[in-house]
Formats: structure tokens, C-alpha cells, sequence
């Protein structure tokens, strides 16, 4: 941390935030960050204990057999919120454990934790270990297997009628269900959280029963009369939790040794968690912790993945300002608190088996803010709380939370320089979303304009109008090339493994080749196999939803979630204001870029009938390498600003969107598309046959709206002006654009200003995303040894831009030695 | 020659070191000196080259089976005096190991290909930098291009190793609002040896663009120098031009350290490497900005040059 620009405490707040350089993080927020990088991980089971210990109880048992659904799953998440141990660690000043272990995954009966079983022999040698005790190690295996056919992916699928969707499902081939594990991935409405507290729900709920009306004086039915009393149970549940966590801060308070500064610390915290986040918040650091409560009872309830904290630069900063016109708080201070906050962020991670993390590998759960922006009207309200955080996070640098920043042409200069000066060190936060292209596909989505301008990012890129939304935002990601595959096929892979597929057909029964006399047949054969797999995909998920309707309702998800306690109904019974079911796209520029070259060499250019061109396909260009490589290196690709190719990628995207927005999911909500692959492009990849792109059969697909690697032949503006050029307006979504560049590139004012010119303009193209790495030597040296887990670095090589991986090795060497004068 | 189409051997976009804001570099084939250390190698000849980048090489054949002269010894082995450029190898290589340096272009094509970056440069002050090469050497072209350019509000900023006539430029430096001219060798004699040419002319060429700056009749112009440890960072060298630069009233110039970008580029064309260049040190780079500074110059790196703080233009 040593390495940060330091700057001299300042009187001017204003000055602080907005010049050059970054607070420096005090020596408290140094050690916790430090305990946290030397601490190995582990799996918590007091959750699972928990709840098999209330199923259990008498009172478990009665309200299994006596209570409504609601009520019952109410009742075991009250059980799970007042019975966890309260732990409070050295210095923090937000607090409130994830788990019971200082980094660990929740282990989910009801999700789909299950899988973590593969890895049982080897839990502490796993490329990322778990670190268990023997006696942990048999709990997690009698856990998981006692409780097997529990989880909603086994309700939803285990079933002899759906066999063959089980197997698709399982091989994750076409699509890889993730709503299996949870649904997750949302932006609770905080601001409810923040400035009224549980108490409004509450009192609601209260209100609701006793006249026995909704609001608009329509009388209750059964289930929503169950309902509001489950939101009862669990908000006294949470506030339970938040009291042991008092009682717990106000017991280490007295201990002997404890420091006259840490123990007001202690009394303060004692003080908040006994009145947030029931009561409104009166602090900053009153409302930070109210939000970190109910983020934990969040986690709790479902699962951890892209449980997102919103717009909090908007949502306190009445707070702030209060605080600091009070004379309580300084700029400084707020700093440190808001750092504390982050690394409260880090307690969590996913719990994947290794085969699954192929798909998501890099242990992220995106617990996302959203900083900057503009309000109702469209004006600016990117304020000092916007840059503070951005402080907050550059004396963290942690992989949570994820921070993400709101750009629109009234955005403050100073804001966008300091977000891009953040980006230069190295973190790759925050990203950036261009507010224009994103409110127009969101008003296309149905929301208001006003709902729309409130949007807050969901875990990586995914898109909410904060708290009014249930969005099951990273439902499942599609292998998009797969289907031209398939189309090429009869709806069969090249090569199935024999004896689980054979020749199986599992796509679209499409016409054999040689009935493919057109490109316009060979679009209507794709479109087909989009379509059938998305069918497909749509049946598993309506029966993931009604297995979530039954046994897993989430009562603090529809607390947070406004339209909920209007209708009275559960957000899984579709009592969101606004509802949407997400799917996202791995390989999409694969796709474009090799529809495009199959149209020209077989129905231009006609250098091959296509009958021959797919047999070279299906022969994996075995004894062709010269063709391959041709195909590859020599035609036109999306991401160099070639109209051409860049609206085959469009085609791609227009067929999956299409498919999409022609199914509602079983709430009544919209499916609609995204572009952003996790790490499934290369999951995916390893089932995805040879491409018309040269592309070999198994290899790393591209990745979410990017072009392929290696085919940005004309540097970052060009892919820019591809991506931009891009309609979005019906990518709810959203994507994800990521790009490379090496720091002696983009370093100091010179590149810090450049990548605000070249963004900026990006987002006036209509561009809706971009995230940036800003790779250093260390991260070159690795690049050089395993190129292909480094791809499309972009580095300075004498006045000009490559690809770090298209030099040859003693150039990499010379880059890799650049002395530091920010030259090549 | 002053007609001549010249050809462009590269065009590189999102460019921050040659002149301000994000610009596209033109690179000019082409150039009268022959600097030892020069890094772009393919910039000398005025003619179209070939070269092999071997790495790239998948030995498919279609090279030594496609040449109608039978150039092709063995893949990637072109023999050049059979060679008659007709580019049949280039075009058919698959993987771009052979590749072509030099293509003709017009003003036009020109102006399309860089049209769509027009609007980046606009936002960032930025613009196209011709380079090269020596894109003097075209003098009719190059006002073409830049009065084409200028015509649609963009930036035209020039690099030049300074070796030009004079009188023959002056309609592309009424397009320019700022030239990048480089210095090297203080001496004549050494200059000659290490460039290839003598310098009376580049040091004159240097003094009356000056003169004609003072005059307001003419671009501005910012000095550089490459670092080249033993041959340009001698004291005797530093002292020299920061001499010549005081009597001219510039107080300001960049320097450019060695790097050997270049070596592979060498190898590509077959060329034997350069031996006994090495990248100057921090501490090298260092004790050359002390004596600028001693000498009231301000020394600054590509890309960081304070072009207002020195420009005293209207
Ligand atoms: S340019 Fe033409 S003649 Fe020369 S080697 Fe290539 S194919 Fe042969
Ligand atoms: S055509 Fe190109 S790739 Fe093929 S052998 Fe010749 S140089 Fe190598």
C-alpha cells in the first residue's frame, strides 16, 4: 500500500477528494486488510446446522406440518438470523460476520452447494483450498448428503419425465443454469433501509393484517395474508441479529486491555446495531451499518452471488453532510469508516467445485456499488460521497467490492479523472457504464424514465432500477456458437462423446446441409437452434421457479423490494415492481465473426460448396492448418470498425435477443438478454466444435461483447467504435466490454486524460460498458509464461499499440525491461 | 520525387507520445538519413519491401508454390533478385509471416481511413501526426493530405529527422500548427557517420523555422533528441545542442531514450543486428536532464511535453 500517492491532509474537503492522489489508508484499515489477504478459506456450516436444527425443534416440526410455506421458510430464517454466533473482529468499525469463519462461503442446502461434494478428497489442495478440519470435512459430507434432494435444482429436475433436460442441464453444453444455486443478484432498496428502516415493512405488514386490505383496499387472500406475516417474522429476526451483535460489542467493550479508543468504537457500534437497521439511520456510520445488516440477512437467505449495495453515494450522503455540518465526522474519517466497509466485503466468497469454476473461476460474488449518475430528471448528482468512496476503495484494492461508476455527458470532469486515475492502479475498478445507451434500454425494458435513471449495477454488469426490481439477473449463460454448430448439423454436435451422446440430437431438428442453399438458410437454421435452446432453457427455469415458489420464497428479498408488500406477495410469487429473467451470451463475436466468413468464402466467394467447408469444420481443419490460420488472420472481424462484420455480430446478437424477448418467465416478467460470460466462455469452449472463424474445436470462445482475441487488429478505438456501433437497445442486461492496456501506456496525466477522451466518446457513440485492466510488469512477466491466460494485453511497442501476445518472446523480454520513462 | 505518391507502411491509432491529445500516426516509406539505431528499419526505402517474421511462419508452402518468378529457396527464403514485387506471396501467406511494407496510398483513401478517429481527436486536442519515415520527402502530398485534413478541422502535427529542402515544404507548414523536429549528433563529422548525412542543412533547416516561428510565419517547433547511450549522451553533445538551442531562444525539448524496438524488425528484413546499443539508465537519463536544465533547457518525456507553457504563439 506503500505505493499509493500520498497527499497532506487537507482543510478543504472539496480539495481532498477531487485532486490528484488518493487518502492514504490509515494503519487500522492496513491490518484488517492484511489479516484478511493472509487468511485461507473455508466453508461455514453454521447456517445448514442451523437450519437442520430448527427442522428439528419442536417448533420446526409443528410449523412444518401447521404453517403456511411462507411462514415456515420465515420461521427457519429467523431460527438462522437469531441463533448465529455474533463474532466482531480486531479494529473494524462496521460490523457484522458473513459467517462464522473470517472467509467463507455460506454452504446452501435449498442451492446448489451440493456440487462442492467433488471436491471432497481434495478440499485443501484445490487449485483455490479450503481449509477444513477432519471433523468439518464429515459434517460438510453429511450435510450435503443427507440433504441432497432438498435443493430446488432437484425439485425442479429429478424427475424421470424431465430426464433428458436433466442431462442438458448437467452438461452444460448449450446453457449452465446458475438460478440452481440461487436467484441472489439484487439491489435491495436501501434507501427504504437507510432513511425509514425496517420499521416501515413492518409497520405495513402490521397495518396490512389488521384491516385485512392491501393498500388499494382489495381484500387479503390466504397467501397474502401468510406473507405478511412472514415478513414480520423475519424482520424480528433480523433485528434480533443485530441485537446479539450489540449485546456481543458492548460484552468486548468491558473486556480487560481493551483501548480507551476502540472501546467507544465498540460502545458506538453497540449503539447503531441497537437501532438500525429497525429504526432510520441518525449517522453515516449508522447508515453504512444498517446496510451491511440487511446485506447479511441478504446473504442468509438465498445466496451470495451479485448481492449488490446500490447507489450509496446518493443514499447517504443526507447523512454525511449532516454529520459533517455537525461537526462528528471529517472527510478523513468517512474514509476509514467506508474502507472498514469494504473489507467487511471480503468475507465472502462462492462456493464452487472445481468443475464449476471453470465457468466463474476468480472467486468473485460482486457485491456491487454504483457511484455517480443522475436523478429523476437527468441532472448530475454525482456529489463529494461519490469521490470519497473511490478514496474509500483505493486504500482497499480488494477483489470485493465491486465499484462501479455511472458516466453522462454531465458528468464532472473531476469525477471521471479520479475514477480513471483509480483504474491506474491497477485493480481494474471501477468500471464504467455510459448512462445513455443503458436508460434507453431499460425504458425499452418497460421501466419508467424516471425508474430507469435510478438504475444501480447488479453484481458485474446487471441491471436494476435500485429496489424497485427483481431481476433474476445471471439466470443462466447460453453458448451462443454452439448453435451454429448445431445448425450445421442436423442439430447435433460433430462430435458428441459417444457414449453419453453418441449422435444424440439435442438442438432443433434443422435441414441437413446439403438443403442449405443460402446464407438467409443457413441465418434461419441458427436462428432455429437459438430458439430450441432457449425453449428448452425457458422449460428448466419455469420449474426452478416453481420450486423456489415452494420452497424457498425469500422474505427479506421482497422487503427490499418495492411492489412487494403493494401486492403482498413474495418476489419469487412475482411481487417485484419490475420483473425480469436474464440470460446471458458467451461467444458472441465468435458467432458474428464466423457467420460472416462462412457467407464469404461459401456463398461469395464460393471457394468451397458448403458441404466441404463443413466437413473441414467437422475435421476440425485437421490437415488444413494453412485454411485455418487463413480464416483467422486474413477476413474482415467485428472489433476493427468494419461495418461489414461488425452487423454479422449484430445478426448473432439480434437472434438471440429475439428469441429472448419472445418468452415471459413464469412471474410475468421478461426474459431479456445480456452479453458477459463470467469465465464460461471457456467452459463452454472445451464442448464447442470447430468455427467457421478458424477457431479450433475446444478452445476459449470469446468473452462477453469483446472481440476475439487477437483480432482487434486496429487497437482500442476501433473496438470501441465496433462495440458502440452495436444496438443495445435491447440488451436489458447490459455487457460487459473488457480491455487491456499496459501501464506505461495509460499511465500518468497523459493516459489519464486520454481514456477519459477515448471513454467519453465511446459512451456518446452509445456505448453501454467498459471495464479496463491496467497490467504491469509482474502481470506481463506472467503473460509471457502462459500467453493463453493473458490474452489481448495491450502494450506500447515503439509509438504504437500491440498485443502483447503477437510479440515475439525477446520483444516481450524488452517490454517486459522497459525502463520507466513511459516510453517505448 | 516532390509528386511522387509515396507509399504508407503503417497507420496506428490511439497514439499519446507524438503531439498532443489522441492522435493517428501516418508513417511515411522513406528517408534520407540512415541513423544506427533507428527502430523503424522499414522505413528507409522509398520502395515496397517484403519481410519474414519466421515466428509466424507455419510452414504451409503456399509461399515457394504460389511465386510465379520461383523467388522461394525454401518457405520464407525470398530471394530478392528474382523478386519483382508483384506481392503474390504476401497476399497468399495465411498467416501474415510474410508481410508487405509499403502500399500506395491516395489522400483520400487516406482521409477515409482516418475519418472515423475525427471525432476523438476533436474531444482530446488531438489529431494526426505524419511521420515516417520522412514525410517531407513528399512535400505535394503531404500539404495534400494536410490541407485535406485541416480543411475538416483536424490537427496536423509533423516529425522530421530535419533533412528537407526547405522552400519545397513550405505549403505543408502553412497546414501545421506545431512540428516535432529532431536533433541527434551535434557534430558534423560523427553526425555523418552515425546518420548517414552530414547536419549543415538540418541545423539550418532548424534555424530558420525558428526564425519563421519568431516571425509568426511558420509552425511551432519543439526539438527532440534520441538518448543513445555512446552516441548521443556524450557531454560534449549535450553541451552542443543545448548551445544551439540558447541562441535560438528554445528552452525546451524532448528526449527520446534508446529502445531497441527495432532489433526484430531487422531480423524480419534480413538484416544483420546493430551491435553495442543499449537503453540508457534512469541515472544516465537523469544526469542528461540535470545538464539541459543547467544550460536553462527543460527536458520533458514524449507524450508529457507542456506545449503551452513554451508556446508563445497567439
Ligand atoms: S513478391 Fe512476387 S515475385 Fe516476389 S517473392 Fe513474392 S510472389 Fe515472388
Ligand atoms: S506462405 Fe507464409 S506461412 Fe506459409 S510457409 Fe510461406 S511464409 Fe510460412
Amino acid at each position: 500500500m506503500s505505493s499509493l500517492p500520498h497527499i497532506a491532509p487537507s482543510t478543504n474537503p472539496e480539495n481532498l477528494i477531487q485532486s490528484e492522489g488518493f487518502i492514504p489508508p490509515t494503519p487500522r484499515i492496513t491490518a484488517i486488510r492484511t489479516e484478511l489477504l493472509s487468511t485461507p478459506y473455508s466453508i461455514c456450516l453454521e447456517r445448514p446446522k442451523l437450519l437442520e436444527e430448527f427442522w428439528r425443534s419442536k417448533k420446526g416440526r409443528q410449523s412444518a406440518k401447521t404453517e403456511h410455506p411462507f411462514v415456515h421458510r420465515a420461521l427457519g430464517l429467523q431460527y438462522i438470523f437469531s441463533h448465529r454466533k455474533p463474532r466482531i473482529y480486531d479494529g473494524e468499525l462496521i460490523i457484522g460476520n458473513m459467517t462464522s469463519k473470517r472467509i467463507a462461503p455460506n454452504y446452501y442446502i435449498e442451492g446448489g452447494s451440493i456440487n462442492i461434494l467433488e471436491d471432497i478428497t481434495h478440499l485443501g489442495k484445490r487449485t483455490i483450498p479450503l481449509k477444513l478440519t477432519g471433523r468439518e470435512t464429515l459434517e460438510l459430507l453429511r450435510i450435503g448428503l443427507q440433504n441432497s434432494f432438498k435443493s430446488v435444482g432437484a425439485k425442479a429436475v429429478l424427475r424421470p419425465s424431465r430426464f433428458s433436460y436433466f442431462l442438458d442441464f448437467f452438461r452444460a453444453k448449450r446453457y449452465f443454469v446458475t438460478e440452481e444455486a440461487g436467484i441472489g443478484h439484487q439491489v435491495g432498496n436501501y434507501r427504504m433501509v437507510v432513511q425509514e428502516g425496517l420499521l416501515y415493512p413492518y409497520e405495513e405488514a402490521q397495518q396490512r393484517l389488521t384491516e385485512g386490505k392491501l393498500a388499494d383496499g382489495s381484500l387479503l387472500n390466504a397467501d397474502q395474508k401468510e406473507f405478511f406475516r412472514s415478513v414480520i417474522v423475519t424482520i424480528d429476526g433480523i433485528r434480533k441479529m443485530a441485537e446479539n451483535l450489540a449485546d456481543e460489542a458492548g460484552e468486548l467493550a468491558l473486556q480487560p486491555g481493551v483501548t480507551e479508543k476502540r472501546k467507544v468504537e465498540l460502545l458506538e457500534s453497540a449503539k447503531a446495531c441497537r437501532h438500525v437497521p429497525f429504526e432510520p439511520a441518525r449517522t453515516y456510520l449508522e447508515g453504512l451499518q444498517a446496510v451491511w445488516l440487511v446485506h447479511m440477512a441478504l446473504n442468509l437467505e438465498d445466496f451470495e452471488q451479485g448481492l449488490s449495495f446500490g447507489r450509496l453515494d446518493q443514499i447517504l450522503l443526507p447523512l454525511y453532510r449532516n454529520d459533517i455540518v455537525q461537526g462528528r465526522l471529517t472527510p478523513e474519517l468517512a474514509t476509514e469508516i467506508t474502507a472498514s466497509f469494504c473489507l467487511k466485503a471480503c468475507e465472502t466468497i462462492p462456493l464452487y467445485s472445481e468443475r464449476i469454476d471453470k465457468f466463474y473461476s476468480g472467486n468473485g460474488v460482486a457485491q456491487a456499488l454504483t457511484l455517480g449518475g443522475t436523478d429523476a430528471e437527468g441532472n448530475d448528482v454525482t456529489n463529494e460521497l461519490s469521490g470519497l468512496f473511490l478514496h474509500a476503495y483505493a486504500q482497499v484494492l480488494t477483489r470485493e467490492p465491486a465499484v462501479h461508476v455511472r458516466i453522462h455527458p454531465l458528468t464532472p470532469d473531476w469525477f471521471f479523472h479520479k475514477s480513471i486515475e483509480l483504474l491506474q492502479l491497477g485493480s481494474s475498478r471501477p468500471s464504467l457504464f455510459g448512462d445513455t445507451a443503458i436508460v434507453r434500454a431499460l425504458e425499452e425494458a418497460g421501466m419508467t424514465k424516471a425508474h430507469a435513471r435510478d438504475y444501480a449495477v447488479i453484481g458485474c454488469v446487471e441491471m436494476a432500477s435500485q429496489g424497485r426490481t427483481y431481476n433474476s439477473s445471471d439466470a443462466t449463460l447460453f453458448n451462443l456458437p454452439l448453435c451454429l454448430e448445431l445448425a450445421l448439423n442436423e442439430g447435433k454436435k460433430f462430435h458428441g462423446k459417444a457414449r453419453i451422446e453418441g449422435p444424440r440430437r439435442f438442438g432443433a431438428p434443422t435441414p441437413p446441409v446439403s438443403a442449405l442453399k443460402t446464407f438467409d438458410d443457413v441465418m434461419e437454421a441458427f436462428r432455429s437452434q437459438v430458439l430450441h435452446g432457449i425453449d428448452d432453457m425457458v422449460k428448466v427455469i419455469s420449474w426452478l421457479e416453481e420450486a423456489y415458489r415452494a420452497i424457498r420464497t425469500t422474505p427479506v428479498n421482497s422487503i427490499m423490494t418495492q411492489g412487494c408488500l403493494d401486492k403482498g406477495k413474495d418476489v419469487t410469487w412475482g411481487g417485484g415492481l419490475y420483473d425480469y429473467t436474464s440470460i446471458q451470451a458467451a461467444g458472441l463475436a465468435d458467432a458474428g465473426d464466423s457467420l460472416y466468413i462462412l457467407n464469404k468464402v461459401v456463398f461469395e466467394d464460393k471457394r468451397f460448396n458448403l458441404e466441404e467447408f463443413v466437413r473441414i469444420l467437422r475435421d476440425n481443419f485437421r490437415g488444413r492448418e494453412d485454411l485455418r490460420v487463413e480464416l483467422a488472420n486474413k477476413y474482415p472481424r467485428y472489433g476493427n470498425g468494419n461495418s461489414a462484420a461488425d452487423r454479422m455480430t449484430q445478426l448473432a446478437a439480434d437472434a438471440f435477443a429475439d428469441a429472448l424477448w419472445a418468452h415471459k418467465n413464469t412471474r410475468g416478467g421478461q426474459y431479456v438478454p445480456g452479453f458477459y460470460s463470467m469465465t464460461c466462455h471457456v467452459g463452454f469452449g472445451k464442448v464447442t466444435g470447430a468455427l467457421p472463424n478458424g477457431r479450433l474445436n475446444g478452445t476459449r470462445l470469446s468473452n462477453g461483447l469483446a472481440p476475439i482475441d487477437g483480432s482487434e487488429r486496429l487497437g482500442p478505438t476501433a473496438v470501441l467504435r465496433s462495440a458502440a456501433s452495436l444496438d443495445s437497445k435491447r440488451w436489458m442486461n447490459c455487457y460487459a466490454l473488457n480491455m487491456k492496456f499496459d501501464k506505461q501506456v495509460v499511465q500518468g496525466e497523459t493516459g489519464r486524460k486520454a481514456l477519459v477522451h477515448l471513454f467519453k466518446n465511446y459512451f456518446a457513440q452509445g456505448g453501454m460498458q467498459v471495464q479496463v485492466n491496467v497490467l504491469d510488469t509482474e502481470t506481463l512477466k506472467a503473460a509471457k509464461k502462459d500467453p493463453s491466460s493473458y490474452p489481448g494485453i495491450v502494450v506500447r511497442v515503439a509509438g504504437y499499440c500491440a498485443y502483447f501476445n503477437d510479440l515475439q518472446p525477446d520483444v516481450q523480454d524488452e517490454i517486459i525491461e522497459r525502463t520507466p520513462h513511459g516510453i517505448g | 520525387m516532390g509528386s511522387a505518391k509515396p507509399l504508407i507502411f503503417s497507420i496506428q491509432h490511439f497514439c499519446l507520445h507524438d503531439g498532443p491529445g489522441i492522435r493517428s500516426l501516418v508513417f511515411f516509406k522513406g528517408c534520407p538519413l540512415r541513423c544506427i539505431w533507428c527502430q523503424n528499419i522499414e522505413s528507409w526505402k522509398q520502395e515496397p519491401e517484403i519481410a519474414f517474421k519466421a515466428h509466424l511462419c507455419i510452414n504451409c508452402g503456399r509461399c515457394v508454390e504460389k511465386c510465379p518468378e520461383h523467388a522461394f529457396s525454401e518457405v520464407g527464403k525470398r530471394n530478392s533478385r528474382f523478386c519483382r514485387y508483384c506481392f503474390t506471396c504476401t497476399d497468399n501467406c495465411p498467416s501474415g509471416a510474410l508481410t508487405r511494407f509499403g502500399v500506395s496510398k491516395s489522400v483520400e483513401d487516406l482521409m477515409e481511413e482516418l475519418r472515423p478517429e475525427f471525432s476523438l481527436f476533436k474531444t482530446s486536442g488531438g489529431g494526426v501526426t505524419f511521420t515516417g519515415g520522412e514525410p517531407t520527402l513528399y512535400p505535394e502530398f503531404s500539404s495534400a493530405l494536410a490541407k485535406n485534413l485541416h480543411a475538416e478541422g483536424i490537427d496536423v502535427t509533423l516529425e522530421t529527422c530535419g533533412l528537407f529542402n526547405l522552400e519545397k515544404i513550405r505549403p505543408l507548414l502553412q497546414e501545421l500548427q506545431l512540428m516535432f523536429f529532431d536533433i541527434k549528433v551535434f557534430d558534423e563529422a560523427r553526425h555523418r557517420k552515425l546518420c548517414g548525412a552530414g547536419n549543415t542543412d538540418i541545423k539550418n533547416n532548424l534555424k530558420s523555422l525558428v526564425n519563421d516561428w519568431n516571425k509568426k510565419s511558420g509552425p511551432f517547433v519543439w526539438p527532440r533528441l534520441p538518448i543513445v547511450p555512446d552516441m548521443t549522451d556524450g557531454y560534449d553533445n549535450i553541451k552542443g545542442w543545448a548551445g544551439f538551442l540558447n541562441d535560438l531562444g528554445i528552452s525546451f525539448l524532448t528526449i527520446v531514450p534508446y529502445h531497441p524496438m527495432g532489433a526484430n524488425k531487422r531480423r524480419w528484413l534480413g538484416l544483420p543486428p546493430t551491435h553495442n546499443l543499449r537503453i540508457p539508465t534512469d541515472e544516465e537519463i537523469h544526469s542528461i536532464e540535470r545538464l539541459f536544465l543547467n544550460e536553462g533547457i527543460k527536458v520533458y518525456k514524449p507524450g508529457g511535453e507542456n506545449i503551452k507553457e513554451h508556446y508563445t504563439g497567439a
